[in-house]
């Protein structure tokens, strides 16, 4: 059927007065809906209207899918690429800084005893390694601070402070090794100048050091929620225009059945069909995406960046141990600074160390794995695949270096160095191995998780100009001659 | 702009309904017979009473939602009305001290210059920020785990460690080893003595006292030997007491002292720790710090301390 009516184009009230509706005038005007006087009175007029309303509900849904994938892009790359690992790098900067004073103090508490442990030449070497470590873990933080003032007013005040740091433990290096003592406390001058060294670091560097790590990570924390809510945004307003979309397709097609007395339009019918299926995969898929960045976050940033803090906080620990031999005047200091950062790592109550030991042998004994603490919480929230068996090792290991540490501590001046370089160094590099193998476990997911969610991201992506094409092409099909009869 | 919304999304009681009904007709009635009442100050009265009663029940029940401190018009601020030097009621509604000084530089420093205060004990902190009464608490509020669980902590602001106070002419006490057989202050509600007695197990001779400000006085007398507990503390005291107190400067514990806020209140948590950031960095800190306990002979630090993290 071709051109049924063309030369009565302008007159809608004959064009619907067809042989199906003789009565005439009636029809048309009986739904009284007040939508009805908005539209042009010209058959082609409304087509073309209502052609144009449809696209412009598809140009909607494609246009905010466009943007909430990209916010699913871009929080995957924050999280995944840029910013997050970055930030728990940083950590590294605390771990290499508490390290180098663990390893100085270790050198001078062994003094003139080579054979003690892994010796004063190894103590030595890490030094060095840590030292470089330290370098150029400032680059980093320097490049992660970026324009931010206070960032870099703090990454600078690091660099100059890691000078001084460096001047002091020479020179305390240095008096040690012309003092020439046996293993133990260094004579005082050495003490004096080593006391101004690890003050320094652990009351001016190490916090600082600590800082910049949190307040990158809350670069993360609000670049993912921001990206989080554009996803769920994008998601609601996807269903909304893909609803409209596929209600003005319908209605076109419902027009032109109507007027053209066809009942099915092939070529829109493909249109609403590919719209569709795209917007009901968009809504779906930014949904998974949203869950991906969530998990991504929790389990992986989140999770990642705690065990990067508490193996921060364990190198520490472990120096305060070597500190507690090294300077007996302040033992109880470094005994207490120990309890301190032994719960911030796992928390169970105990006003003294050896409460506190007794404790946690307790709970860990009992496999209790409900704790506070940056090491505790992780425990208590367990839930890959395979943490839980690395959760217990990490509390067992725990357990066996606070373990160790009482009885280096119960043992006599001379007995207590030996255990502190043997047994409980080999307790500690224990403990460590467990606590890097639960954080690998938590990077591979947190790898696989935001893998997967840049491939699903990716085939939405390479969908989108095909649909958009397939659509255009399709409602083209479909209107473009019945338009063309009217000519 | 959410605290707006925050107001009006939480309808008064009917009590507080009909009271903003009340004074609002009083209002216009006393309004009409002085002047013509313009068209536009009834809705505007009308609206301002309404938001601050619907305030009232709001704020007393803490049904704020997840509002920030940063969406505060004026922060209620917490601060103890009986420790010198950092937090000390002088009359009503004003306070001064150290932590006093450092919420009005954080609230100026995060955007919300206008604060109030409000007395909060040791007793009543915790209830107090949970149930909204207070935007903030800066009272000597130590960071542990056990408090973790249930507030937000930004900082600490300050590493408070606790140390002794001898008489200035006591030279025998170096540390807190020194204070074997001597006479301790025990002050009621404190438990500062058990780290010595107990935690530590140092043999010393328990004289108790009704608070700090009654071992100060035993301690001026010669009833005992030394008193033993938060070295700001103890600062404040022996600022106050010029040169026949001295503090021994061995310290033996951390105490974290942190800015206590509603549990999940990230956003300010992370503002708070930038404004403690800056303070250290523009040498704010340390001026307060001089100025409150420049005078005790503490050693004080005046770099940033190392911050819990906001959770």
């Amino acid at each position: 059927m071709t051109g049924p009516y063309p030369d009565r184009a302008g007159d809608p009230e004959t064009a619907t007065a067809g042989p199906s509706v003789p009565s005439g005038s009636g029809v048309p005007a009986a739904p009284g809906r007040g939508g009805r006087a908005l539209l042009p009175r010209s058959v082609p007029g409304r087509i073309r209207l209502i052609t144009a309303v449809s696209v412009l509900a598809l140009a909607v849904l494609f246009g905010t899918l466009f943007a909430a994938a990209r916010s699913v892009r871009d929080g995957l790359d924050v999280i995944g690429h840029d910013a997050g690992p970055q930030v728990v790098a940083s950590a590294d900067l605390y771990f290499a800084l508490s390290d180098m004073d663990a390893q100085v103090a270790n050198v001078l508490l062994i003094g003139g005893e080579p054979r003690l442990g892994k010796g004063r030449a190894r103590a030595l070497e890490v030094y060095e390694r840590r030292r470089g470590d330290a370098g150029r873990a400032v680059l980093q933080a320097s490049a992660l601070a970026g324009g931010d003032p206070a960032e870099r007013r703090t990454v600078q005040a690091v660099l100059d402070g890691l000078g001084r740091y460096e001047r002091l433990a020479a020179r305390a290096l240095l008096l040690a090794e012309q003092a020439g003592h046996p293993a133990g406390p260094p004579p005082g001058p050495v003490l004096e100048v080593y006391r101004r060294a690890t003050d320094l670091m652990r009351l001016e560097l190490l916090p600082m050091a600590y800082n910049l790590t949190l307040e990158s990570g809350t670069v993360v924390r609000r670049a993912h929620q921001e990206r989080t809510l554009a996803v769920r945004a994008g998601q609601i307003l996807t269903g909304a225009a893909g609803a409209a979309a596929l209600g003005c397709l319908l209605w076109l097609q419902v027009v032109l059945a109507r007027r053209f007395r066809r009942v099915l339009n092939p070529a829109l019918l493909a249109a609403t069909a590919i719209a569709g299926a795209y917007a009901l995969t968009g809504v779906t898929v930014l949904g998974q995406e949203a869950e991906v960045l969530r998990a991504a976050k929790r389990d992986g940033f989140d999770s990642v960046l705690t065990l990067a803090r508490a193996r921060a906080v364990g190198s520490s620990m472990h120096g305060d141990q070597s500190r507690w031999l090294l300077d007996p005047g302040r033992a109880d200091t470094y005994e207490q600074t120990y309890l301190d950062k032994a719960q911030s790592v796992l928390y169970t109550p105990g006003g003294n160390l050896v409460a506190y030991q007794r404790a946690v042998k307790a709970a860990v004994d009992r496999n209790r794995t409900a704790f506070l603490g940056l090491v505790g919480q992780e425990a208590a929230r367990a839930r890959l695949p395979g943490s839980g068996s690395a959760v217990a090792d990490v509390l067992a290991r725990y357990r066996d270096f606070q373990q160790a540490d009482r009885t280096m501590r119960e043992l006599e001046p001379g007995r207590a160095v030996e255990q502190r370089m043997g047994r409980l160094e080999s307790a500690f590099e224990e403990y460590d191995a467990a606590l890097l193998g639960l954080a690998e476990l938590h990077r591979r997911t947190f790898d696989r998780e935001i893998r997967i969610g840049e491939e699903r991201v990716g085939r939405l992506w390479f969908l989108l100009p095909i649909a958009m094409a397939g659509t255009a092409a399709m409602i083209l099909a479909g209107v473009r001659p019945r338009l063309s009869e009217y000519r | 702009m959410t605290r707006e919304a925050g107001r009006s999304a939480t309808a008064p009681s009917p009590t507080a309904r009909s009271a903003t009904a009340r004074s609002v007709t009083l209002r216009s009635v006393t309004l009409r017979s002085v002047t013509v009442p313009s068209p536009t100050v009834r809705p505007l009265i009308a609206r301002a009473a309404a938001v601050l009663l619907a305030l009232l029940p709001a704020a007393a029940c803490g049904t704020g939602g997840p509002a920030s401190i940063l969406d505060r018009e004026t922060l209620v601020v917490g601060v103890k009305p009986d420790q010198p030097g950092l937090g000390v009621k002088v009359a009503e509604g004003r306070y001064e001290g150290f932590d006093v000084d450092v919420a009005t530089e954080v609230a100026r420093r995060i955007g919300v210059p206008d604060v109030r205060f409000v007395t909060a004990l040791s007793s009543t902190r915790q209830r107090l920020i949970q149930k909204g009464a207070v935007d903030l608490v800066v009272a000597t509020y130590s960071i542990t785990p056990e408090n973790r669980s249930k507030v937000t902590f930004a900082g600490p602001y300050y590493v408070a460690h606790q140390d002794t106070l001898v008489r200035a002419d006591d030279r025998a006490v170096e540390n807190v080893r020194d204070l074997k057989g001597r006479r301790l202050c025990q002050a009621a509600g404190s438990n500062s003595w058990r780290r010595v007695a107990e935690e530590r197990r140092i043999p010393v001779e328990l004289v108790p006292a009704s608070s700090y400000g009654d071992c100060l006085a035993k301690l001026r007398a010669g009833a005992v030997d030394a008193v033993s507990t938060d070295d700001l503390i103890l600062a404040g005291f022996a600022a106050r007491d010029g040169s026949a107190l001295t503090i021994v400067n061995a310290p033996f514990t951390d105490e974290r002292l942190g800015i206590g806020m509603r549990k999940g209140d990230l956003d300010g948590c992370e503002a708070v720790n930038r404004a403690i950031t800056a303070m250290y960095q523009d040498g704010t800190a340390a001026r307060l710090l001089r100025k409150w306990f420049g005078g005790s002979g503490l050693a004080l630090t005046f770099t940033v301390p190392q911050f819990e993290g906001c959770a």
